[in-house]
């Protein structure tokens, strides 16, 4: 019997991802985003966590999926190369003791540029889970857009 | 190195690294003393000193290539080089300078270290200027051939040093090295042999060290091989205590049978039960070893008045800086909760007391705030003193003769602050140097000293620093950095025929603007200076230029004394909180729409006799509405100033600040953020890159400007 995996099942709109429990260092209430102007498009703003002042993400955003708040919305807070980073995703209450041996390789598709983000993909307890790096997710630029890929990080032009 | 558990090891490296910074500092300022006074055996002696615990520190720390290197350069490190050539030896310490600070930032890196032959062969060639003559040998042993070393004269064997060189009339040079190797071990063992058996490459000298019960002039006289071996060297090796040879020698009563390794009694320990002349011998050798000399014991290294100092990690310090900004957050959560029961009790007995109560911790608090800040600052000197390096290396690519002159180099400054400013001060004295000081044959011409001055200045102000440096040159050429601003777009022809000498050198600042024709090595491509301006704004300060031409050039820069806390000033925006730093607010005041003028297409007030632009800050976020009433900031920025358009005010507060993670919040907009005692979240703008961005500056079109917003 090999090593079981934990893994924190979230929602964002109709799909179920899955990150190691490794990196997300907790899961918190929404709460007021203050919107950061002139950052990134990716980065909803910042919250306060408990004194620390962290970014937020909206995963739905990014996946391109609708916002619809409800009670369910969840802030997983990941800690990436050392830099905490809120996510926002729809919902998130799950932790998952999976097999590795049961985790496949994401097929062919995904190993291209806009969708490399995946690792795997697994079916536990009757759902079909996608892993994600989330290291790939923060990255600048569009997820689904091949050409925003070929942009050198950081290589943004200088407003005047 | 396996006497550390790994934990013990890294703090010992970590501690290291703190260490050397000051001890490449030393060196890179005694070797410029010494350029100036080569033969001067006070600079000498600290030289060795910082080399010398350099290679000990190194050496501990298994840095093998490091403390190798300190060791040969600790080798020519002795007056009678110096005395011969004083300047390529000072040369020698600056490069190797530079080669240990490579070495140490690629061990810290765990990288590869660099290559360091050139400086062995500079080494060699300021040993040996005249190679034919080669006879000094510099018994590098390793740090784990020493240990074998000192071992063996622990079990009681005289350890010698040996060179041998080779005859050059020797045809079978391999051969004769096997057969050095074959008569040394008749009578000893040996610890370590250069070249080592089966070498490829067998050089003139063989070193080697060994082991022997035999007398020295026993083992010198044997090593004499004959067609063989034309000259020979001896040594005792053992790690005798550093003496005086002027001093006369203590010996032991009675002969001990063995000479104890570094044995740590200040008297000297010559191997007893040798005849005289043999003594005298062992006493030319602890003279000689005065260049190969092994380490000292510690306490001798460490200065002499016992300092009441604690290195600490400054991130230690932050955790402390950062608990201490939490109780001000909760601070303030008590002082929400007592309005509010102001509020709901009325004048209840309670309220009055905790309220004095809270007085009382305020005090505390503020106390143990400014004692934790005062840990973080240091002395401007911790950067000052790296810029006569700076200073001296420009001047001697570019053929300027420059003399550095330190004031002010005691106060203090928020140590985060100030290493942000090493970076921007070395650029601004790298083109002082380049572009203010002229060549000495110019300046002659113009009647000044062929030698140009630099002054570097710091001092206080209220609750900022002010740092400047001055130069002595030809000032700034104003109608060529025009024409320059021109030719680049910056500035259009007409507003280059109304620009205002301030707002002209203020031109300096903008990126990819050079007044120079001539790419240097050192500076004239542009940029840097727009580095120093982008500094400046990370760290809340302030940069200025004044110029006269012909007489020099000044620049100001102007910082917080710390980063930690400001006072600010809070408003809103949009239903969104703001604040800006209080020390860039002039004056706060309430106006109407209709008040607002435009001036080619610029929103601007009158106040008083002064037209002052507007911006609005509604503009930081997409679809703010009008008001009609105004709150209007008046901020300064350098000469200017400007009018901040808000919607409310919400008054002036202390905030700890917290930065954004830069690497995902990357915005010019905010510089930080801070944590308000109800847990929102307040973003304190950084006004000159909001005046920037979202005002119009020199040449900026302001629909492109509003677009961007």
């Amino acid at each position: 019997m090999p090593k079981l995996q934990q893994i924190v099942g979230f929602r964002v709109g109709r799909e179920n991802f899955g990150v190691p429990i490794g990196i997300v260092h907790e899961i918190v209430r929404m709460m007021d985003i203050t919107v950061v102007p002139d950052a990134p498009a990716h980065i909803e703003g910042v919250i306060n966590l408990r004194g620390k002042i962290i970014p937020v993400v909206d995963l739905r955003k990014r996946f391109s999926e609708p916002v619809e708040p409800n009670r369910r919305n969840r802030i997983m807070v990941a800690e990436l190369d050392g830099h905490q980073v809120g996510l926002v995703v729809d919902a998130a209450n799950e932790v998952l003791k999976v097999n590795p041996e049961l985790i496949e390789p994401p097929p062919n598709i995904f190993e291209q540029g806009e969708l490399n983000y995946v690792t795997g993909v697994g079916k536990f307890s009757g759902k079909l889970v996608i892993l994600i790096d989330l290291a790939k997710i923060m990255q600048r630029g569009e997820l689904r857009r091949i050409s925003d890929f070929a942009e050198t990080a950081g290589v943004v032009p200088p407003a005047l | 190195m396996g006497i550390f558990s790994d934990d013990r090891a890294n703090e010992l490296r970590s501690l290291f690294f703190d260490s050397s910074q000051e001890i490449l500092q030393a060196l890179n300022e005694d070797a410029l003393l010494m350029e100036k006074s080569p033969r001067d055996p006070e600079i000498i002696r600290n030289i060795r000193r910082s080399v010398h615990t350099l290679k000990g520190d190194s050496a501990a720390c298994g840095y093998k290539e490091l403390s190798e290197l300190a060791h040969a350069v600790e080798d020519v490190l002795t007056p009678e080089i110096a005395g011969r050539d004083g300047e390529a030896l000072a040369e020698l310490v600056l490069v190797s300078a530079d080669a240990f600070d490579n070495l140490l930032s690629a061990f810290r890196n765990e990288l590869q270290p660099p290559s360091t032959a050139p400086i062995y062969r500079l080494i060699e060639a300021i040993r040996n200027p005249h190679p034919q003559a080669a006879f000094a040998p510099g018994f590098l042993w390793t740090e784990y051939e020493q240990l074998v070393i000192s071992r063996s004269a622990v079990r009681g064997q005289n350890v010698y040093n040996i060179a041998l060189a080779i005859d050059p009339a020797c045809p079978m040079r391999a051969a004769a090295v096997q057969l050095v190797r074959n008569v040394l071990q008749e009578f000893g063992s040996i610890l370590v042999m250069r070249p080592e058996e089966n070498a490829t490459e067998i050089p003139d000298i063989i070193e080697v060290a060994l082991a022997s019960h035999h007398q020295l002039d026993w083992v010198e006289r044997k090593s004499r091989i004959p067609t063989v071996v034309s000259k020979v060297c001896v040594l005792l090796a053992q790690q005798l205590p550093f003496v005086d040879p002027d001093s006369p020698l203590d010996l032991p009563p009675s002969p001990p049978a063995a000479v104890p390794p570094a044995p740590p009694a200040p008297s000297a320990e010559v191997p007893a039960g040798l005849s005289q002349r043999e003594q005298d011998k062992a006493r030319a050798a602890q003279a000689i070893r005065q260049v190969f000399e092994r380490p000292r014991t510690r306490d001798e290294r460490l200065p002499a008045a016992t300092e009441n100092v604690i290195r600490v990690e400054a991130e230690r310090v932050d955790v402390v800086l950062d608990l201490v900004g939490e109780l001000i957050i909760a601070r303030s959560m008590m002082q929400d909760l007592l309005n509010e029961m102001n509020r709901a009790l009325g004048n209840a007995p309670l309220r009055a007391r905790s309220a004095d109560a809270l007085v009382f911790q305020s005090q505390i608090l503020n106390k143990l705030q400014r004692a934790v800040m005062k840990i973080r600052m240091v002395p401007v000197e911790q950067m000052f003193r790296r810029l006569p390096r700076v200073a001296r290396d420009t001047a001697k690519l570019l053929g300027r003769e420059v003399n550095i002159v330190i004031e002010g180099e005691n106060t203090d400054l928020d140590k985060s602050i100030l290493d942000a400013l090493a970076e921007p001060m070395m650029h601004l004295l790298r083109n002082a140097v380049d572009h203010g000081i002229e060549a000495p044959l110019d300046r002659a011409a113009a009647g000044k000293s062929p030698e140009g001055t630099i002054r570097l200045n710091a001092y206080h102000q209220g609750n900022q620093v002010v740092i400047e440096m001055s130069d002595d040159g030809k000032g700034i050429d104003l109608p060529r950095l025009i024409s320059a601003a021109v030719a680049s777009g910056t500035l259009t022809a007409e507003q280059a025929a109304r620009i205002s000498d301030g707002d002209a050198l203020d031109l300096i600042f903008q990126a990819g603007l050079s007044t120079s024709t001539e790419i240097t090595e050192i500076s004239g491509r542009g940029v840097g200076m727009d580095v120093v301006k982008a500094v400046m704004d990370r760290l809340k300060g302030t940069v200025t230029v004044r110029s006269i031409p012909g007489e020099g050039t000044t620049f100001r820069l102007k910082v917080p004394l710390t980063l930690a806390i400001i006072k600010a000033l809070l408003f809103r925006v949009s239903e969104r909180l703001y604040a800006v730093p209080l020390g860039s607010v002039m004056e706060i005041l309430r106006t109407r729409e209709s008040e607002v003028h435009f001036v080619d297409g610029q929103e601007v007030l009158q106040i008083r006799d002064e037209i002052v632009p507007l911006i609005r800050l509604a503009r930081l976020h997409p679809g703010g509405e009008r008001k009609s009433k105004l709150f209007i900031i008046v901020v300064s920025l350098g000469e200017r100033k400007v009018g901040l358009v808000v919607d409310r005010l919400i008054g002036e507060q202390e905030l700890v600040i917290k930065a954004l993670d830069e690497t995902l919040v990357t915005t010019e907009l905010v510089s930080g953020a801070s944590i308000l005692g109800d847990g929102r979240v307040v973003l304190i703008l950084s006004v000159s890159d909001v005046v920037e961005k979202l005002g119009r500056g020199f040449g900026t079109d302001p629909r492109s400007a509003g677009a961007h917003a």
